[in-house]
């Protein structure tokens, strides 16, 4: 379910938050799912325990993940945060397809009006 | 927790070590890395207690290592070149460990030989030299010790061996919060397992760090600028910088985001921003420090 991807220059911790991230966002772990315990991500991902700690760390101090002493970190529950997260994400999309547009010397207005469109017939997903 | 304090170490005239101060906290996973003959070797054999410092002191929890029983029982060390007694078996070995480490587990010894399909009863001496890596490797974590000093060990394991044995690494550093420190040359081998690297060269620490902070610690930009801008302008600490026809590739400290939201006010026309490898990262720092050695981690 989740892998890492070594070619990936960022922290191992930054790639872990974005693939939970994107789990919840899909919805494939639900509100208060227990995520997978340290150890057993560690032990699967062959990578450092601490890694791990420090990813759910920082996600708790997001507001994505709570914990529970003694029994493991959990996926908070609230639409509010799942919607957060996916707007985020489609922001990071759309600065990365801005970027590209510009390169290629598209205008402003021309991408805008492609993402109009684009918004306007993806109403449901394929 | 791990404590040296301006060690020396000299052999005759040769300077293998010189005033090195490292700390290394218990439950970390420390790389250490370094070129041929930065003192890596010698700085394990003397966390080890097989050799003993000229200048310096050099403390784990607390206690000097060099003939401390105590101490040396809660650490393993595993050698580049492994040794085992001529004649032996595995089993045989293990039993020897048994009166050595006093927590030294025989049945995990034998379920880790069962799970990496080594035999028990075969002579050591039959064994390929990955093998005994192996067996070194499932000796050192029978032995339920705090603290396991490993000297280039990943390198002579093949990449499914490498994962397995990091994976036992990680299970142990969980349930047990052990220290392990790993000597290589290889970057690429400890970026992904490690939390905190120590960076040897030509005998004394260049620096030592949190892998992540590290990695943040500086980005690498590729950037087409409009006619006119000037980077400098900026205010970036820029350490590295290379100009090919209107492409730009600098390396500056600071944040990815930071680097990303500073340069985009010249209103690039094309930028991209990535994170340094451990192996930038370090190139960047000893040339900063004086040191040519570019071409070493190539």
């Amino acid at each position: 379910m989740i892998t890492i991807d070594y070619k990936d220059r960022r922290p191992i911790y930054q790639q872990l938050m974005e693939k939970i991230e994107e789990l919840a966002a899909s919805g494939l772990i639900r509100p208060d799912e227990q995520l997978p315990s340290v150890r057993g991500l560690a032990v699967e991902l062959a990578i450092n325990p601490n890694t791990i700690q420090r990813a759910y760390g920082e996600l708790e101090k997001k507001g994505i993940v709570y914990s529970v002493p003694g029994r493991g970190s959990f996926l908070a529950s609230g639409q509010e945060t799942l919607l957060a997260i996916n707007r985020e994400r489609s922001r990071q999309e759309l600065a990365k397809l801005a970027a590209r547009a510009k390169t290629f010397g598209l205008s402003r207005a021309d991408f805008l009006a492609d993402a109009a469109a684009a918004y306007d017939e993806g109403g449901t997903e394929q | 927790m791990i404590v040296t304090r301006n060690v020396s170490k000299t052999f005759n005239d040769v300077v293998a070590l010189h005033d090195v101060t490292l700390n290394v906290a218990k439950g970390a996973i420390f790389g250490l890395v370094g070129t041929n003959g930065a003192g890596k070797s010698t700085l394990l054999r003397l966390l080890a207690g097989i050799y003993r410092p000229n200048v310096g002191e050099l403390t784990i929890d607390g206690e000097s290592v060099w003939e401390n029983l105590a101490v040396k029982q809660r650490l393993y060390y595993i050698s580049d070149e492994q040794y085992f007694f001529a004649n032996t078996t595995p089993l045989e070995t293990a039993h020897y460990y048994l009166n050595i480490y006093p927590k030294f587990d025989i049945q995990r010894f034998t379920e880790l030989m069962t799970g990496f399909e080594l035999p028990l009863q075969r002579k050591i001496n039959t064994f390929s030299k990955g093998m005994k890596k192996q067996l070194s490797v499932i000796l050192g974590l029978a032995a339920n010790t705090d603290y396991i000093f490993c000297d280039e060990t990943f390198d002579g394991l093949d990449p499914v061996m490498r994962n397995a044995v990091k994976s036992l690494f990680a299970a142990e550093v969980a349930d047990r919060g052990l220290t392990p420190i790993i000597a290589s040359h290889n970057l690429r081998e400890l970026e992904d397992i490690c939390d905190h690297v120590g960076l040897l060269h030509r005998g004394g620490v260049l620096l030592e760090k949190d892998i992540d902070e590290m990695k943040l610690g500086a980005g690498k930009v590729q950037c087409v600028l409009p006619e006119g801008a000037d980077i400098e302008s900026l205010g970036l600490d820029i350490v590295v910088r290379d100009r090919r026809g209107s492409l730009l590739t600098i390396i500056a400290r600071g944040t990815p985001e930071e680097i990303a939201s500073r340069i985009s006010a010249l209103r690039p026309i094309f930028m991209e921003v990535l994170p340094l490898t451990l192996e930038e990262f370090f190139i960047m720092e000893t040339e900063v420090a004086g040191y040519d050695v570019k071409t070493l981690f190539i």
